[in-house]
This record gives structure tokens, C-alpha cells and sequence, in this order.
């Protein structure tokens, strides 16, 4: 693969493919904002053909697979022939309804691709009557840039890296410069935050977590009744979670959050452990 | 119409009210594909996978342009 200089190769390489495509199909929804970041933090890598596009993104360790295909076969035969599947570990995500998404399934699958995790994505829209929790004192405010490298270990000591897109430190600069990461803290201490992106009326809850030692403190509810009060002109609150995670589904469904019905399926190669 | 398709995708927003409907949070990328199958529905149009970008869904106006182009009659 050929490192990616610009974003007009990508979505070039894109439109060639769609130009072509009977079936298109594709898990590559690039915001050109997102994008500009990955290719000048070098991380972006593509292989392109007249019907098919692969985008490789490098995360510490391992590698996003991303791709635009004219149609499923292609897909399949394109997969098969990536020599960097082989020898990297890579996961690929499949967003969109159950149905959509098992059928592409299958298709990786067929690249020696094995299911990893499922995430669902739940909503709820308007403001809910979210009270105050009152978290023993400790107040919730935006994280500054100092808190950077905190937030980073404990989302990587509390997510799983594969699955989860964790940001990079450069990401949660950013977010923090945009007043997107909420924390709480405690005599000092980072006990717990919360990382969302807000995009005019919308805003996508990325990470919300209390380290261990802090949990009988209620400083997750004030988080998210902080997130609730910061945002009070989004109509729409989205998030993904992963399934089975009963614990979570209850917070979320506690605050107003229900499926609505777009799955995310992660699936891994072998070089990847289950 | 259009204003009432995109109503059944996302009731929680107005969409006579915002000229700019990917700025303003109210349609992501899966929208945009529930949106196209919608529209290609109800007009018997197939809109091309070319014309499938952001551009081409910020406000009514440049969704109604689109139809056109891909020969509803309005």
C-alpha cells in the first residue's frame, strides 16, 4: 500500500469506484475533518483499482481496514489478494442495520476475517429530566490539555484497543481544545470522564468511565448529567455499545438511550487473538 | 414532500429550519443511504452512487436539485 498524501486521492479513489459500481458497497464514511488528521499524522495508507479502493489506517499496534468495493464479489476477490493481511493485525468495521451488515460480514469472513465484537448504537433525542447528582463536592469540568496523557491511559487500560477506535493523544488535544472531554476529579486526582463529539444538533457519547476506586462516588451520573447540561442545544444524543454489556445498556437506558437499530460489527484476522 | 421524508428519518429536527443539514448534526452518512432509498422510492428514480456526498444533501434545495438531475418530476 502507498501512503496517502491528500484527501482529494481519497475520495478520487472513490468516486472511480462508484463511477463503476453496480453494488457498491463500502464501510468507509470519511468526514473530511477526520481525514485531514489521519494524513497528516501519516497514518493512512490506500491500494486503489478501477473497482475497489482499500484504505489501511495505522493504530498502535494494528491496522483499520477500510474499503469501497463496485460490488461484493470484487470485494471478496480484492480481499484476497491484500498481501498485508497476512503478515499485519487488522480489523475491519461493518456499520449499518443487522441485515446489511452480516452480508459483508460474510464477504470478509471469507478473507480469513473471524467475528470479534458486535456494538449496537443507541439515541435518544430532546433533553431528558436528568437531576443533579450532587458528587460529594467534587466538580465536573472540562478537561484541560494537562489532563491529555491521564485520559489517554485510562481509556487504553479501560477499553479494548481493537474494537473500541480509541483516539490518539493528538485526538484528545483536540477534543479537549473543543471542549469535548468532561472530567471529574478528585483532590486532584482523574477519577473519571467523559468524551463526546458534538456536531451541531447531534452529539455522539465516545467514552464514559470511572476508574475503579472511584466508583462509589457517583461520579458517573454527574458526568453525564454535566454532558446533558453542556449540550443543551443537541436534539439528538447517539452512542455505540458494545452488546451483551448489560451493565452499560441499563446506564444508558436509565438516561433516555434506546437501539435504533445500526449495528457495528468488528471483525479481526488471525493475527489478532479472540 | 422531501421536507416530510426527511421528517419520518429524523422527527426530532426541523428541516425547513436549517440551511446546512450535515453542519448542523441532522443527517449523518447512514441517514443519507435510509434517505436515498426514501427518495428513490417515492419519485422511481435511482440516484447514482456518484451523487451520493454531503454537497448534494445540505438543504432542501440541493436534495430537491438532485431529484432533478435524476429525473423526478417535481
Amino acid at each position: 500500500m502507498q501512503r496517502v498524501d491528500t484527501v482529494d486521492q481519497v475520495f478520487t479513489a472513490i468516486q472511480r469506484v462508484k463511477s463503476n459500481a453496480p453494488a457498491f458497497c463500502t464501510n468507509f464514511f470519511p468526514w473530511e475533518r477526520k481525514l485531514r488528521g489521519w494524513i497528516d499524522h501519516a497514518e493512512l495508507f490506500g491500494e486503489f483499482r478501477d473497482e475497489v479502493a482499500f484504505f489501511m489506517r495505522k493504530d498502535r499496534d494494528f491496522w483499520h481496514l477500510y474499503f469501497c468495493a463496485a460490488g461484493g464479489e470484487t470485494l471478496k476477490r480484492g480481499i484476497a489478494l491484500l498481501t498485508d493481511l497476512k503478515k499485519e493485525p487488522v480489523v475491519v468495521d461493518l456499520i449499518g442495520n443487522e441485515s446489511a451488515s452480516n452480508e459483508l460480514a460474510v464477504l470478509i469472513e471469507s478473507g480469513e476475517f473471524r467475528p470479534y465484537r458486535r456494538f449496537h448504537r443507541m439515541a435518544r433525542t430532546g433533553l431528558a429530566h436528568v437531576q443533579p447528582s450532587g458528587a460529594n463536592g467534587s466538580p465536573v469540568v472540562y478537561a484541560d490539555r494537562a489532563d491529555a496523557p491521564t485520559i489517554l491511559n485510562l481509556l487504553c487500560h479501560s477499553f479494548d484497543r481493537y474494537a473500541e477506535q480509541l483516539p490518539m493523544l493528538y485526538e484528545i488535544e483536540t477534543a479537549i481544545d473543543n471542549r469535548q472531554v468532561l472530567v471529574a476529579k478528585h483532590e486532584g486526582t482523574l477519577a473519571g470522564l467523559l468524551f463526546f463529539e458534538t456536531q451541531g444538533f447531534t452529539s455522539m457519547l465516545r467514552y464514559w468511565l470511572v476508574s475503579e476506586r472511584f466508583r462509589a462516588f457517583r461520579f458517573g451520573s454527574a458526568l453525564m448529567y454535566g454532558y446533558f447540561t453542556t449540550q443543551k442545544t443537541v436534539r439528538r444524543f447517539v452512542l455505540w455499545v458494545l452488546t451483551g454489556n448489560e451493565n452499560a445498556i441499563q446506564k444508558y437506558q436509565h438516561y433516555g438511550y434506546v437501539a435504533d437499530g445500526l449495528v457495528n460489527l468488528v471483525l479481526a484476522n488471525q493475527i489478532i487473538r479472540a | 414532500m422531501i421536507a416530510e421524508i426527511l421528517k419520518e428519518i429524523r422527527p426530532e429536527f426541523d428541516f425547513t429550519a436549517s440551511s446546512d443539514f450535515i453542519a448542523d448534526g441532522m443527517l449523518d452518512s447512514f441517514d443519507m443511504m435510509t434517505l436515498v432509498s426514501a427518495l428513490d422510492k417515492q419519485y422511481g428514480v435511482s440516484i447514482d452512487g456518484t451523487d451520493i456526498v454531503p454537497e448534494n444533501f445540505k438543504n432542501l434545495q440541493t436534495i430537491e436539485t438532485l431529484l432533478r438531475k435524476s429525473g423526478a418530476r417535481l
